[in-house]
């Protein structure tokens, strides 16, 4: 590495890195502005259409007398009828009047479900789950990249093998999310739990971003497999493994605001 | 670099600077900083989920979502997306344009509420 000071015409004048980063990770930085400007232009749609709802009252909810991890199939379903078959909690909270087109549904009446603990009301758990498996992966793709900054070719290895099945456990989840949510009667044009645009939004942005999980999944595994075969070690640099983890975590990012809008505001 | 003499051209010259191969040295900054941001940001998520329910649904309370968020989001960007790290005028690049998409969604979330239903 030559030490010399060498005069440029100036710092924009060409024949340097003004930002002092190379052309891809600068142009993976502009890809993902672009792409936040996609998300957020969803998410603001969603933030008008939500507040263009009244919102569920919480005299309402309160009236319901939800108990955590309270058996909610058997607290409303009719007598004599076996709660654990068929679906009770909406019906009833339909009759009841706190689930209606004019309203905005709870988060934490629609997203209380848990794998294994059918009929338990369980609100936000699963969703906060996913969260910290999602935070989880951006870690284990950190580390990979510090590892790869090291020129460590089997830490790497280990590293992205972790995040690839950090991001299949995420997208389980998700697909999980939807069946349920499917399986209650959600579609892009009808919600059981209220307005049919509360559907079709979560599947409009949570599909969109799920699809992003999956593209990076599919990014993460070719980085491994190229990892695999020596082509970053060859090359002399890792930034290859830096670039897929900044949109790695960016898949992240958007999730931490998708999880704000969509189950806590 | 030296093992790997047989490159033609070198990837971290600045003299002869070649943009289509040409990247900075990489440095390590270690991990411990990592797994601090880690439990930073489990802390955060379990403190919105705590907000969630002992906080009941207000304005003020969406405005602390908010901000939570974008504190998630500054720890995502500036340690794991190593922006901190980065050359200033690039954060800037990519934060401002950020800061009116902030104001965008708080605008509409108020407009929203005179629109009739959709």
């Amino acid at each position: 590495m030559s030490t010399q000071t060498i005069s440029k015409a100036s710092t924009w004048g060409g024949g340097n890195s003004p930002f002092n980063v190379s052309y891809g990770k600068l142009m993976m930085w502009v890809f993902l502005l672009s792409d936040a400007f996609t998300f957020s232009s969803l998410l603001i749609g969603y933030g008008a259409i939500r507040y263009s709802y009244p919102s569920t009252e919480l005299a309402q909810i309160e009236n319901l007398e939800l108990g955590f991890a309270q058996n909610v199939q058997e607290k409303f379903a009719a007598p004599g009828v076996d709660a654990h078959h068929g679906e009770h909690f909406i019906p009833a909270l339909r009759d009841l009047g706190v689930f209606n087109e004019f309203q905005w549904p709870s988060p934490d009446l629609v997203f209380n479900h848990f794998p294994f603990a059918h009929g338990l009301h369980l609100p936000l758990i699963f969703v906060s789950l996913m969260t910290l498996i999602l935070i989880l992966s951006s870690v284990t793709m950190v580390l990979g990249v510090e590892a790869g900054q090291r020129g460590d070719q089997k830490a790497v290895s280990k590293w992205m093998l972790l995040t690839i099945i950090g991001g299949f456990m995420f997208l389980g989840c998700q697909a999980w999310e939807w069946t349920n949510f499917i399986s209650a009667g959600a579609r892009m044009w009808a919600n059981p739990y209220g307005p049919p645009a509360f559907a079709a939004l979560f599947f409009g942005v949570t599909g969109f971003h799920g699809f992003h999980v999956f593209s990076g999944v599919v990014l993460n595994i070719i980085v491994y497999i190229n990892n695999l075969n020596g082509t970053y070690a060859k090359r002399g640099h890792y930034e290859m493994v830096e670039k897929v983890g900044l949109y790695w975590h960016f898949v992240d990012l958007v999730w931490v605001f998708v999880f704000t809008f969509f189950y806590l505001i | 670099m030296s093992s790997h003499s047989n490159q033609k051209v070198d990837i971290h010259d600045e003299v002869n600077y070649d943009p289509t191969v040409w990247v900075p040295k990489a440095h390590s900054h270690g991990t411990s900083d990592i797994w601090k941001k880690f439990w930073i940001l489990s802390f955060l998520t379990i403190a919105d989920v705590v907000a969630y329910f002992v906080w009941p649904p207000s304005i003020s309370r969406n405005i602390f979502f908010i901000v939570m968020g974008i504190l998630k989001a500054w720890f995502i960007v500036g340690t794991f997306m190593h922006m901190k790290h980065e050359h200033k005028k690039l954060g800037y690049m990519i934060i401002l344009p950020m800061a009116f998409i902030i104001f965008f969604l708080y605008w509409m979330m108020y407009e929203g509420n005179f629109w009739g239903t959709i």
